[in-house]
């Protein structure tokens, strides 16, 4: 039996975006047949090296299972799922910032000064991490997405949310009140992998930082 | 009816025939180093830990035992007035998995080098590294990599600093996803961000053999760490000379797993493969003081749980017997 295929775990969404293009040309390259298709296993460039496409949500437990040896997911997710996996760089694109976001005309004082202040996120420990060193309490609203919608329609007083120009927010009628925390796309390992098989490994890791942070 | 996978795996013959012969073999090889078992009770009265799988009995908390290190460590303090030099155990512990993947419970083979106070510890540390390397030829694997740290190249420069308990278990926790960017923005604004920050790098340069510890020349702690470095480095001019040909040692300057109990040298066994170590061990030196008994130990435990889901999904790894 020979030793099994390598799978990287790239993000679906608006990281994956970013990311295939700057993978294009290089040894990680996608099949662009097959990212055309529905598959969600993509051969790469580099034969036994196979990509697969995740919801950021899910990739930081394929990556900690062992089950993919690297990955490119948000800080921001990691950061809420405190997976044991490595974080080998950041790669600076993907860049954002998880704000609390409230209807234009509403101040940060404001909502301290609610006596039950409701927050809809997908991040809840980002934003009990906040309230906490805030000194305050809320009644989280868990949301997987659209959250821009729950204080327009009363389902939350504020939003935190993940922030990169803004356009969607304004569109909603929503502004920054406070910045929590900043995001950037991250390269993980499975720590497994990266520590019982460094020969196999690191030089992928080397090439996608090569390829990644320019 | 249960609708989750149980965490309390049965094993059938294959697998129950190979823990009988591994622990068999394990016990014997611990047996000729001079290394005598006990046995400490599957039930536990004394202080019970939140991993512990906890029950009832009448109207009394137990646990089942949920770690041997530390149920001998107990049944050592109580009963011995001065301590055996070398112990061994095997059997099962019971532990709340912190994956979903875990097993609550795991068979686990491993010994105990206690010295007393004023005693050398230099030459248990080399023998410990030297039993360890042994165990790849005795299970059967392949091949094999053993990672050497020290738990004080990162703990004494934050005592150094004065770091707060929580700050320091950020840095730490940075440190165990290899992540320097992450100490950095852990110490923003703190006055040794740049020192700290520093030796993290020179912590963090790559796996390699014994030159790694050459990183640590670069480190702003490099005086400080200078006892552990000269130990580190003379363990491995003993062990390099009679390393087995299928095993190779690495220098992990970043193992921080087990920081809190581990006071100096730290000893960790992998498979090329496979997604978890085999074993692991280390010195710690405040576990006995804690006890109230002057006594310095080490030791390590060999993971025979995952060694078996080893041999179900890697057969490759292992000779035929």
């Amino acid at each position: 039996m020979n030793a099994p295929a390598i799978l990287i775990a790239f993000p679906k969404g608006r990281l994956g975006d970013e990311l295939v293009p700057l993978l294009a040309g290089t040894p990680l390259a996608l099949d662009a047949q097959a990212l055309k298709s529905r598959v969600l296993r993509i051969p790469t460039a580099t034969p036994g090296v196979s990509a697969l496409l995740l919801k950021g949500a899910d990739l930081p437990r394929y990556v900690a299972a062992g089950v993919a040896s690297l990955g490119i997911v948000g800080s921001d997710t990691l950061d809420e799922l405190d997976m044991d996996l490595l974080e080998l760089a950041d790669l600076g694109f993907g860049a954002c910032r998880l704000s609390l976001c409230a209807l234009a005309g509403v101040s940060l004082d404001e909502l301290r000064a609610k006596p039950h202040l409701r927050l809809a996120t997908k991040f809840p420990r980002a934003t009990e991490a906040w309230l906490t060193r805030e000194g305050l309490t809320a009644e989280l609203v868990p949301l997987s997405s659209s959250a821009e919608l729950a204080p327009l329609l009363g389902l939350a007083d504020a939003i935190v949310d993940l922030v990169q120009t803004g356009g969607t927010l304004k569109a909603h009628g929503l502004v920054e009140t406070a910045v929590l925390g900043r995001s950037s796309a991250r390269l993980v390992a499975a720590r497994g992998a990266y520590l019982s098989e460094p020969g196999r490994i690191r030089p992928l890791a080397e090439t996608l930082l090569a390829a990644l942070k320019g | 009816m249960p609708v989750r996978t149980p965490h309390f795996p049965d094993l059938l013959f294959g697998p129950a025939e190979r823990l009988r012969r591994w622990e068999d073999a394990l016990m014997g090889l611990l047996a000729a180093h001079g290394y005598r078992e006990l046995h400490p009770s599957l039930v536990l009265r004394d202080t019970v830990p939140d991993g512990a799988l906890r029950f009832f009995d009448g109207d009394e908390l137990v646990a089942l035992r949920w770690d041997f290190t530390m149920a001998l460590a107990g049944l050592l303090a109580r009963r011995f007035p001065e301590p055996p030099d070398r112990v061994s155990y095997a059997g099962a512990v019971f532990r709340r998995p912190v994956q979903p993947w875990e097993a609550v419970e795991r068979f686990e083979v491993g010994c105990e080098r206690i010295t007393p106070e004023g005693e050398s510890s230099t030459e248990a540390d080399v023998e410990l590294a030297r039993l360890l390397m042994a165990i790849p030829g005795v299970l059967g694997l392949k091949s094999a990599i053993l990672h050497m740290g020290n738990a004080a190249l990162v703990r004494r420069p934050l005592e150094a600093e004065g770091l707060g308990p929580e700050l320091a278990a950020e840095v730490v926790a940075a440190l165990s996803r290899r992540a320097p960017h992450r100490v950095a923005q852990t110490l923003e604004g703190h006055p040794a961000a740049a020192r700290l920050s520093a030796h993290a790098q020179a912590l963090l340069s790559e796996l390699d053999g014994p030159a790694s510890l050459g990183a640590l020349s670069a480190s702003p702690y490099a005086e400080l760490l200078k006892e552990e470095v000269g130990h580190m480095d003379r363990a491995l001019q003993a062990l390099l000379p009679i390393l087995p040909p299928n095993l190779e040692l690495r220098v992990d300057l970043a193992d921080v797993a087990g920081l809190d109990f581990y006071t100096g040298p730290t000893l960790r066994l992998w498979a090329p493969g496979a997604q978890q170590e085999l074993a692991a061990g280390g010195r710690y030196d405040r576990l006995f003081p804690g006890l109230g008994r002057p006594w310095k130990a080490a030791g390590f435990c060999v993971r025979l749980s995952r060694l078996l889901d080893l041999a179900e999904t890697r057969p490759d790894l292992f000779e035929q017997p």
